[in-house]
């Protein structure tokens, strides 16, 4: 299949890699051709603009840092929504976590274009991403997201249809309720624990066993535990999804979400 | 070896069963008559208070509520240190299975030492379906001796027991068992009604987000109460209101910033406002719907 993928950061460049290593024909582009390098060797074609990329492909897969990125790639100048031949069926695939209210609205607008747009955003970071383990999270058309399983397939382990569009948005903004209230939660209960004399480490331990296992204990914890801050997951980029909630929350009408 | 077991309630009633069933003689004692009476049909000796316990057994359990119920039953008039071997008593460990403030653990260590009498803090955390399969995590404080003897006996109650520190690490654990755990219930609460208001299926996305990075006990668990709108309580959320009275206090002593904790706290108290205390804490999900207005 022609595959066009835009966002080739930490998350892009291996989820792209896997569609190229399961044998499809990727279109890409990207604002810095360092960007490019990791695909020298695999079957890749390079273009001048994102609407370049949507002439020679089927699906275009876009993972990108925020909402206005993506509107920007589908709508803006030089974007795929230029580029796309009429009647072509052109699927764009958005996995970047953005604010619910803009994929439905980059959704509709896509729509009056005659283009289909899923949102598919994914947990599970750069350590998922490189392992194709991913969670993928996916709003849109039913018809429409069969077409693109098979390639979410090669890029996660767990891909769930949750609703109409933007609903991948909303269990992703679900997401990173848990996962950053769990962080801190976990942040705050170690510091506890050594304000209290006692060695966070075993209290990890004994965690694990009990009620408030997560994944976060097991991996944020031990991080902490080795005060090894390097981004696994970069903390602005949380900062950035914590506001989605919000952003979402005050879509869904001012709901109240205190923590 | 003579066991005691004291507070015999949701929690304290299956694992007083599974020192029974291992074949140990049990003296028991319990507030209310009505939860001895299973034990004393299991061969249980029922007695008439915590220092007829103490007379009987060497180690002794206690599971009951608070800080003050654990006080009372240690040190009160009928205590069970009026049962140790100065007084013609067996009674030569105590093993302190409730969750109260690590300060009052390390109180009662000291009290019991001064009598020749060792001491664990041992709080637990997986509910009553954990107690019921012995499948706790237990969290102890205290000497390492005093572990090594009683661990044959954890091993009936639990499948993880770690050794946390000295005498009150247990509880201090255990607080932060309940932090971490409540946030998340919290966290799951704000996520379920977010989902909702925004008219996505809450039950589609606790599947999805089960396997990843968001993946926890406490989505699987209270998650799916919530989905169910099923309230009745695993564990009465009143208890982790208690809990986090404890845990705060305790870091308004240490001067310890817990911003989190301190949000949660104040929605529990939300929840008890609405005499939801004896629902489970998947109930804190109603609390943040009210807030929203929309149930």
């Amino acid at each position: 299949m022609q595959i066009g993928f835009i966002g080739l950061g930490l998350m892009g460049c291996p989820m792209a890699l896997h569609l190229a290593r399961a044998g499809h024909r990727l279109h890409l582009w990207a604002r810095r051709p360092v960007s490019l390098e990791p695909f020298k060797d695999v079957d890749a074609h390079a273009h001048l603009s994102a609407a370049e990329v949507a002439k020679h492909a089927e699906i275009v897969i876009t993972m990108v840092a925020d909402g206005p990125d993506v509107a920007q790639v589908c709508l803006g100048e030089g974007g795929l929504a230029e580029g796309a031949k009429a009647g072509s069926g052109l699927v764009i695939v958005d996995m970047s976590t953005i604010a619910p209210a803009v994929a439905r609205d980059v959704g509709a607008r896509l729509a009056a274009k005659g283009i289909e747009f899923l949102d598919a955003p994914v947990s599970g970071g750069e350590v998922g991403a490189k392992a194709a383990t991913l969670t993928i999270m996916v709003g849109g058309n039913a018809a429409v997201f069969e077409k693109v399983k098979p390639l979410f397939e090669k890029m996660g382990k767990s891909t769930t249809l949750i609703g109409d569009c933007g609903a991948g948005q909303v269990a992703k903004a679900c997401n990173q309720i848990l996962t950053g209230v769990g962080v801190a939660a976990v942040a705050e209960a170690f510091n506890f624990a050594r304000k209290s004399g006692v060695d966070p480490a075993r209290v990890r331990e004994a965690l694990l066993g009990g009620f408030a296992y997560s994944k976060i204990l097991e991996n944020h914890g031990q991080r902490m535990l080795d005060r090894n801050f390097k981004p696994g997951f970069k903390a602005w980029m949380h900062q950035k999804d914590c506001s989605t909630p919000w952003s979402a929350a005050a879509w869904a009408k001012r709901i109240r979400s205190p923590c | 070896m003579k066991l005691g077991f004291i507070g015999l309630g949701a929690m304290g009633r299956p694992l007083a069963g599974h020192l029974l069933k291992a074949g140990y003689a049990l003296a028991v004692w319990s507030r209310r008559p009505e939860g001895s009476a299973p034990l004393r049909a299991a061969g249980a000796r029922v007695c008439a208070s915590p220092a007829e316990v103490a007379r009987h057994a060497e180690i002794v359990f206690t599971m009951v509520t608070g800080s003050e119920d654990v006080a009372t039953v240690v040190l009160g008039e009928e205590g069970l240190i009026h049962g140790s071997s100065d007084g013609g008593g067996l009674f030569s460990t105590l093993v302190d299975m409730s969750t109260i403030a690590p300060s009052m653990a390390r109180y009662l260590a000291v009290r019991l030492e001064e009598r020749g009498i060792g001491m664990l803090d041992a709080p637990v955390s997986g509910g009553v379906t954990a107690a019921e399969s012995a499948a706790l995590a237990i969290m102890v404080g205290g000497p390492a001796e005093t572990l090594a003897q009683v661990r044959p006996l954890f091993d009936l109650l639990g499948k993880t027991i770690v050794h946390v520190g000295e005498n009150g690490a247990g509880q201090v654990a255990k607080a932060c068992n309940q932090m971490v755990m409540v946030a998340a219930i919290e966290a799951c609460a704000e996520a379920m009604c977010l989902a909702a208001a925004s008219a996505v299926d809450p039950l589609k996305v606790r599947l999805a987000l089960l396997g990843g990075a968001a993946g926890s006990r406490v989505l699987e668990v209270f998650g799916a109460r919530m989905v169910d709108r099923d309230f009745h309580a695993g564990v009465e959320a009143r208890l982790h209101h208690k809990d986090f009275g404890i845990l705060l206090d305790e870091a308004h002593r240490l001067g310890c910033p817990l911003p989190i904790a301190a949000v949660v706290r104040q929605q529990l108290n939300a929840l008890m406002a609405q005499g939801w205390g004896r629902d489970d804490s998947a109930a804190l999900l109603r609390v943040v719907e009210q807030e929203s207005r929309r149930k």
